[in-house]
């Protein structure tokens, strides 16, 4: 993770025709650095990968590797490899000459292209497989296939655009820790596309969240998880209940005013910005605590309401409840199930309570509509 | 001028008879398929309606006796279709197949020495005709396809798809003509080039021969393969082509190595469909080569209007029916194995 730097992008901006996509991304990438470019459909971030890769030539801004700008080579000429989300495989070609094609390209002799082939093949525990047609080949092997056909020409830079979507649900999680363990030994540098939060946050060194062409958030996993920057970061990365508050800051707390549903509070700010008034409030189901009416303990400071428990599902783990809170419905998870009908307590710690200000045109956010919310289930 | 042949299956001479060939072998086997097909399904209701008749108490003959009819009742409505089959196209071929072992005193081999004898030399002529242009056809329409699909200026690709297709539109003794016209002695081909000074009237040739014949077979069959291939190569999956791109493949590798494999079937498709068209072209001979050797249909064509020869024309014709079917073998190997 050395060489910060390696990768960059510099004030990258990119459309089609009129549209613009993306606008002013920068971004630097360390060598043997894993990032995951994380984002819900249409946010821009595979048409930042296809501009990584040469196949989208952006409107303006740089990109560069090694201080050497790349921005109008050839695909070929980047030293970077392109792992397609279809995979992409030649039909009409044996796994052995898939994985071997770049070397012959490269005008390699083919005693070599073989033996460099079988290596590649058993470091992807393809052994025995050569000899097959892409269409004999079961999901995970032909993510495996293309992935060799990648690495074999050893390139700089690994470029995965959603690679693991395609695969069964329960592959797909051996094969993430298959493929980062594998980026790891080889040490090459890997930019890594997915609208999967959990899957960019078990791979990746770096996450970097996009949000309608911009750079939302981007930072170590744990900081993107725990500090989101933006209600948007927020609710991508799992914090969807949503609550409209009054605060005014006092010092170094915030104070809650009090409401339909919430009892007035003090929290730290806790390196918060924020500035008195309206705010968005926004914490994750598995962050609250559930309790029966008057029954809650004293715990630190804290966001505490009031509501009534609509239904109750096992999603395995914990407890999941819809509860109403005044006209919100927020999801609050329990170690046990509180029956609907119930009036319970909802309590909210301040580290797992993230705060925004509401933009001056808070006409709700882009995120909290059914659309986005497919991308986190 | 072909319609006095009997051997109409290797006189039909514009797309329209083509079209109506394979309409007429659809029509065979689709009956075929349709009544081995309404077998089971019969048997198949008249099985599950003793089933619902254990279940439900119904009386079982009700059940049973609409599934009798509807099976004569598919045999009835397949049976115009195969009675115009029968009539119009079996029965015609299987009178010509015989008329060509028929000799005065008997039946015998007489037509077939006597064809091979007078017209060896035109059954070669056709045959390398044919081959050159499917072959100038296959290259055609991988350069248009693969320009259409790889071409990089926007602008050259809109003209090329616009203009491409048109030659599918002319009939064959419209192209027959143009190229008379232009391909002659003192045609326009030549009075452009003298007036250009790329050569004297005294260097002006005529391609009204095999050249010619090649050069409308191509000009015209081109398009209906390119057009096949251009759409079987849009379908070919475009992130298979950036993934070569992305390893460096230059267009010209693209094109061979990754693209055309991925559409071979269709194009063998296209070129067996024009061979079998040109075999069976009377027009483009006449028109533009009325010499010796030609092709085969112009012989059939004279031996029944110069001699009312039906014996030799019935002979010649089955020799072509003999050459198309030899690459039909092949399309309908193709055809079995992608069903498989």
């Amino acid at each position: 993770m050395s060489g910060a730097g390696f990768l960059e992008l510099d004030r990258v901006a990119t459309g089609y025709g009129a549209t613009q996509v993306m606008k002013d991304i920068d971004l630097s990438i360390g060598s043997g650095e894993f990032v995951a470019l994380l984002g819900s459909s249409g946010c821009g971030k595979t048409t930042l990968l296809r501009v990584l890769a040469g196949f989208v030539a952006p409107t303006s801004g740089h990109v560069r590797v090694r201080q050497k700008d790349v921005t109008t080579l050839p695909p070929d000429k980047r030293g970077m490899a392109l792992v397609f989300q279809s995979y992409a495989l030649w039909p009409h070609m044996t796994v052995a000459q898939n994985i071997g094609y770049g070397l012959k390209l490269k005008g390699m002799g083919s005693a070599e292209i073989g033996s460099r082939v079988s290596a590649m093949q058993s470091m992807l525990g393809l052994d025995g497989l050569g000899d097959r047609k892409p269409g004999a080949l079961s999901g995970g092997q032909r993510q495996r296939v293309a992935l060799g056909r990648a690495l074999v020409i050893d390139p700089q830079i690994l470029l995965l655009d959603e690679p693991l979507s395609n695969l069964d649900a329960r592959i797909r999680l051996t094969v993430r820790h298959e493929l980062r363990a594998l980026q790891q030994r080889l040490g090459i540098t890997a930019v890594h596309v997915t609208h999967d939060r959990e899957e960019a946050m078990v791979m990746a060194d770096r996450i970097v969240i996009l949000d309608a062409g911009r750079i939302a958030q981007q930072g170590r996993p744990e900081e993107v998880f725990n500090r989101p920057a933006t209600s948007f970061v927020a609710a991508f990365m799992g914090a969807e209940n949503l609550l409209h508050l009054q605060v005014a800051v006092d010092g170094s707390d915030v104070v809650i005013t009090p409401g339909q549903a919430q009892a007035a509070g003090r929290v730290p700010l806790f390196g918060r910005s924020l500035v008195s008034g309206a705010v968005e409030a926004r914490f994750r189901p598995e962050a609250a605590r559930l309790y029966p009416l008057h029954a809650m303990p004293e715990a630190g400071p804290g966001l505490s309401l009031v509501g009534e428990v609509l239904s109750v599902t096992y999603p395995g783990g914990a407890w999941r409840h819809v509860v109403r809170l005044g006209d919100r419905d927020v999801l609050a998870d329990a170690p046990r199930a509180h029956a609907a009908g119930e009036t319970v307590n909802v309590f909210v710690p301040h580290e797992a309570l993230f705060l925004f200000n509401r933009p001056a045109n808070a006409a709700g956010s882009s995120i909290s509509g059914p659309e986005s919310r497919k991308a986190f289930a | 001028m072909q319609s006095h042949s009997p051997l109409n299956f290797a006189g039909a001479d514009s797309p329209a008879g083509h079209d109506r060939r394979a309409i007429g072998f659809g029509g065979v086997v689709s009956p075929l398929v349709g009544e081995m097909a309404g077998r089971p399904e019969g048997a198949f209701i008249g099985r599950s309606a003793t089933v619902l008749s254990c279940t439900n108490n119904f009386t079982p003959s009700l059940l049973l006796v609409p599934s009798m009819p509807r099976r004569l009742l598919g045999l009835l409505l397949v049976l115009p279709a195969l009675g115009v089959i029968a009539l119009l196209f079996i029965l015609p071929l299987v009178m010509s197949a015989i008329g060509a072992f028929q000799l005065d005193g008997g039946w015998g081999l007489g037509n077939f020495t006597k064809s091979i004898d007078l017209y060896a030399k035109d059954i070669v002529f056709t045959l390398g005709i044919v081959s050159l242009s499917t072959a100038l056809i296959g290259a055609g329409a991988i350069a248009i396809g693969g320009y259409l699909t790889l071409g990089a200026h926007p602008v050259a690709v809109s003209i090329l798809r616009f203009l491409y297709r048109w030659p599918m539109f002319i009939p064959f003794i419209v192209v027959g003509q143009i190229l008379r016209t232009f391909l002659a002695k003192n045609g326009m081909m030549n009075n452009t080039a003298v007036s250009l000074g790329l050569m004297t009237p005294l260097d002006a040739m005529s391609f009204l021969d095999w050249r010619g014949i090649v050069i409308a077979f191509v000009w015209k069959q081109t398009p209906f393969v390119a057009l096949l291939v251009a759409g079987a190569m849009a379908s070919v999956n475009r992130e298979g082509i950036e993934a070569a791109v992305n390893l460096g493949a230059s267009r010209l590798r693209i094109l061979f190595e990754i693209i055309v494999p991925q559409v071979i079937t269709t194009l063998s498709v296209g070129l067996i469909l024009s061979f079998v068209t040109m075999m069976s072209v009377l027009s483009v001979p006449l028109m533009i080569n009325a010499q010796s050797p030609t092709m085969l249909t112009a012989d059939i064509a004279f031996r029944v209007n110069a001699y009312g020869d039906y014996g030799v024309a019935n002979a010649l014709g089955l020799i072509s029916l003999l050459l198309a079917s030899s690459v039909a073998w092949i399309y309908l190997k193709i055809s079995m194995k992608e069903r498989a």
